[in-house]
């Protein structure tokens, strides 16, 4: 792939790594709430770009389509948002972490065979800490099908990234977290 | 069901391919000629090229930084860019760049670096102030494809030769001026086969890479939308782009030109005497092929 990129230039975006991946989330949780006294926040989203579809009126019905499916299928709500860099969420809200990330797994593979699975940005699951008034997000990338920590101050765009460390070091058995710090992008004002 | 592949262009493949093939004929053909004429001496250029060529590759990045007064920003300086950045590399798997912004009201792009790793994206404060974000984000994507299609290491190999050519030439020239006359045969000199064989190397290699920089330009103009699935918004971009630089005078875009292969738009306008010599497709040509592109995609374009 290097090589033919070298010689020809990127012809595609890369697929979805296997998705698998995301269930991790659901167990990694218990450690998270005990560990860690972070509590699920009730809600997870599903980051992508709607642009590149085929045709722009044919990706409006297919997600419109793709809420009715996920809404027969599961017990959890789900609404399409846009943010404010012009990217699609479609939120999901559950109380049941199980159940969240089931759908949220749904979501993604109802996504990819309607053909956006090359536009899947992200998976965002927030969680809230008892103690600290400070939000915290596991992030996993479709791309390189990982998860990574992603802690804003609140002040404008920082992150705290000495907690952000210290859940990568915390949660890594448990967790596939992204080696690779230059790939851990941050999602500001997620719309959940 | 699985989606259109709109990033295969087998034209431009085969047509970079046939210039890469005719640029290492030509090496190859420019090497057997000097070797056969005179084998020792030879090396000792070959080290001093491959050196600089090793050195241009390996500064690349603080060189074309330098070059254009690009300053790095932290996340914190530039928060929205780095966002838009992080973003479109999470889309197109690749590491996040360092980003940097050149201070001047001319809109403008450029990425360098001779790896993922040390690669940098800059933009003009001009291009942040004048296009809107859909536009930026094309322009950023175009940039970001120049790295994920190692377009340094490309241009630096395919420039190796013609620079031991440029070399070449002046020690060939120099060593007929003012070296010794003994050999006064009917032979010709030395010294004028290998100026000759230079100059007409160095002509023909300018030519092909700069063909080939035009290929990579298309490229990357694909790349981008492919990544940001909107072509319309980088043609949109490149028109500002183009009619914001004419507007400029060419003074102040001197001391970037050495740069110029990496930018979205070459920062010299002038008119060239043809496409053969510039090393950006004329604007003309990058529109109707990102239509083109847009009309696979069925994108609405007007």
């Amino acid at each position: 792939m290097g090589l033919r990129d070298a010689l020809f230039g990127r012809s595609k975006l890369k697929d979805p790594a296997s998705d698998d991946r995301l269930f991790a989330m659901s167990t990694a949780r218990i450690t998270l709430q005990s560990d860690l006294d972070l509590k699920p926040a009730g809600a997870a989203g599903v980051c992508f770009r709607a642009l590149s579809a085929e045709s722009f009126i044919r990706a409006e019905n297919d997600l419109q389509e793709l809420l009715d499916a996920v809404a027969k299928e599961s017990g959890s709500q789900v609404e399409r948002k846009t943010d404010d860099l012009g990217y699609e969420w479609l939120v999901v809200r559950d109380q049941d972490f199980e159940d969240l990330v089931t759908t949220v797994h749904v979501v993604a593979s109802e996504l990819e065979a309607r053909g956006f699975g090359p536009q899947l940005l992200a998976a965002v699951f927030p969680f809230d800490g008892n103690f600290k008034e400070k939000r915290v997000y596991w992030i996993y990338g479709f791309k390189p099908g990982a998860f990574w920590p992603f802690v804003p101050t609140g002040e404008g765009q920082e992150r705290d990234n000495a907690e952000e460390l210290e859940l990568k070091a915390k949660m890594e058995k448990e967790l596939p977290v992204e080696q690779d710090l230059t790939r851990w992008f941050g999602l500001f004002n997620a719309p959940l | 069901m699985k989606r259109k592949a709109y990033g295969r262009d087998f034209g431009l493949t085969s047509r970079m391919l046939l210039t890469s093939f005719l640029l290492g004929l030509l090496y190859v053909l420019f090497a057997v000629v000097l070797f056969s004429v005179f084998n020792v001496g030879l090396y000792f250029g070959i080290i001093i090229i491959g050196g600089l060529a090793f050195f241009q590759y390996f500064t690349s990045d603080k060189l074309a930084l330098r070059a254009s007064g690009a300053r790095i920003v932290s996340e914190e300086e530039a928060p929205q860019l780095h966002a838009m950045i992080e973003r479109l590399c999470g889309m197109a798997d690749l590491k996040k760049p360092r980003v940097a912004i050149v201070d001047t009201p001319m809109p403008n792009a450029f990425a360098t670096g001779r790896n993922q790793k040390r690669a940098v994206v800059a933009v003009t404060t001009g291009l942040w102030d004048r296009l809107d974000e859909k536009e930026i984000e094309g322009v950023l994507a175009h940039e970001l494809t120049h790295i994920a299609n190692r377009d340094v290491l490309v241009m630096t190999l395919a420039s190796f030769f013609a620079m031991l050519a440029g070399l070449m030439t002046r020690i060939g020239l120099y060593s007929g001026m003012f070296g010794g006359r003994g050999n006064n045969n009917n032979t010709v000199p030395v010294w004028l086969i290998v100026a000759v064989v230079s100059i007409v190397t160095y002509a023909i290699s300018w030519v092909l890479i700069r063909t080939l920089s035009r290929y990579r330009e298309y490229a990357a103009d694909r790349g981008s939308a492919v990544i940001t699935g909107a072509p319309e918004y980088l043609m949109s971009a490149l028109q500002k782009i183009s009619s914001q630089m004419t507007l400029i005078p060419q003074k102040d875009l001197r001391e970037v030109q050495g740069v110029s292969a990496l930018f979205i738009f070459p920062p010299s306008v002038k008119k060239s005497l043809s496409e053969l010599f510039m090393d950006h497709p004329p604007l003309e040509k990058r529109l109707a092929a990102l239509a083109e592109i847009a009309r696979e995609m069925g994108r609405p374009v007007d």
